[in-house]
């Protein structure tokens, strides 16, 4: 089905320059739209939008490539990162007020006593909590990505197997 | 045609009338005296053709028949905590202190409004204090966010737990490797 050379995708010159130019700038901008608090965009805004960089890696150079450059080590470790990052600045509120402040009040934290309250907020929204949810939103939506996309080095000849078998009958 | 295709017609007639109606029906945005934004009307309320009302209210004392009204209610009663009145054009802000740890100044509280011949009580909504207080407590200048991760930060908390739990989910229904 897959042509004669048994290639899944076929090498495009236009296609992978192209993919090599913009998939820095993408992940540039998917970081300025994760972290600080200027201007529109979030955490999940953020990670989609980096999700969508390897995505489009992917689909240009072939899965195995894409994998190597998100092993799935790193992605099953990034996905519950993020979530124990917004977890863990909520329960080391607890933790150092020593029990006073309510869980995820960012202003309870010994740094308050350094900077005012409002910026500690203002620190561990944009640089802790949007990020942590960067990360979870990023690993899962490339997880689940490869998941779907992927034809394993087993599979593939059980595929091939089978379509010959069908063929022949 | 079908009776169901007919059946399915009429859902869909009626549930375009009804967001038509509703997109009337809604305040236009910032409004300041949409109720869904601005207060909460509490149906707590005292005769106001009581002599010197409006003396003592000037004076800053709320009368202990309306003190003694809210607390039965179960809000924050003037009775117990110390408070102040600013008069305002319509009615009177009562700044009640909360106790909250690190932000002891006092806030809007209840809003005191003459109906008629009575005086009605009414409670600010949260969407209130978010307007004005956002940049003081949380130092942000996009109320969006401060929203997302301070105010509604169990919220939040909880949708990135939706996300983890579905992929997991895809994780172990789709892998098609043995390893994880």
């Amino acid at each position: 089905m897959n042509g004669k050379k048994g290639k899944i995708w076929e090498e495009n010159v236009i296609i992978e320059t192209i993919t090599r130019l913009m998939v820095p700038f993408i992940q540039i901008y998917a970081l300025y739209v994760m972290v600080g608090t200027e201007g529109a965009g979030g955490g999940f805004q953020g990670g989609v939008v980096f999700a969508a960089s390897i995505v489009l890696f992917t689909v240009t150079f072939g899965i195995s490539k894409g994998r190597k450059r998100l092993p799935e080590s790193w992605n099953a470790a990034l996905n519950s990162l993020g979530l124990y990052l917004y977890a863990g600045v909520g329960l080391l509120c607890i933790v150092l007020s020593l029990g006073a402040a309510q869980y995820l009040n960012y202003a309870a934290l010994p740094l308050s006593q350094i900077m005012s309250p409002a910026h500690t907020r203002a620190l561990m929204i944009s640089d802790v909590v949007e990020v942590g949810i960067g990360l979870t939103v990023m690993s899962i939506f490339a997880s689940i990505f490869f998941d779907l996309a992927w034809k394993g080095e087993g599979e593939k000849n059980k595929n091939k197997n089978k379509g010959e078998k069908e063929v022949q009958e | 045609m079908k009776p169901i295709s007919a059946v399915a017609l009429l859902f869909v007639a009626v549930l375009g009338i009804l967001f038509i109606y509703v997109s009337m029906d809604i305040p236009d945005f910032g409004d300041p005296c949409s109720p869904a934004n601005r207060y909460v009307n509490l149906h707590i309320s005292i005769d106001a053709g009581a002599d010197g009302l409006e003396d003592s209210l000037r004076a800053g004392i709320i009368p202990d028949e309306l003190s003694s009204r809210i607390k039965a209610r179960g809000f924050p009663s003037p009775l117990e905590t110390e408070y102040t009145i600013e008069e305002v054009e319509g009615g009177w802000d009562v700044l009640i202190a909360m106790e909250e740890l690190l932000y002891p100044e006092p806030e809007k509280y209840y809003f005191l409004k003459e109906e008629g011949n009575k005086l009605v009580v009414y409670r600010y909504s949260i969407p209130v204090r978010w307007e004005e207080k956002c940049e003081e407590e949380i130092g942000v200048p996009n109320m969006v966010t401060a929203g997302l991760a301070d105010y509604r930060g169990y919220d939040t908390l909880g949708e990135t737990t939706v996300i983890f739990t579905a992929g997991i989910a895809v994780i172990l229904l789709l892998r098609r490797r043995g390893k994880l």
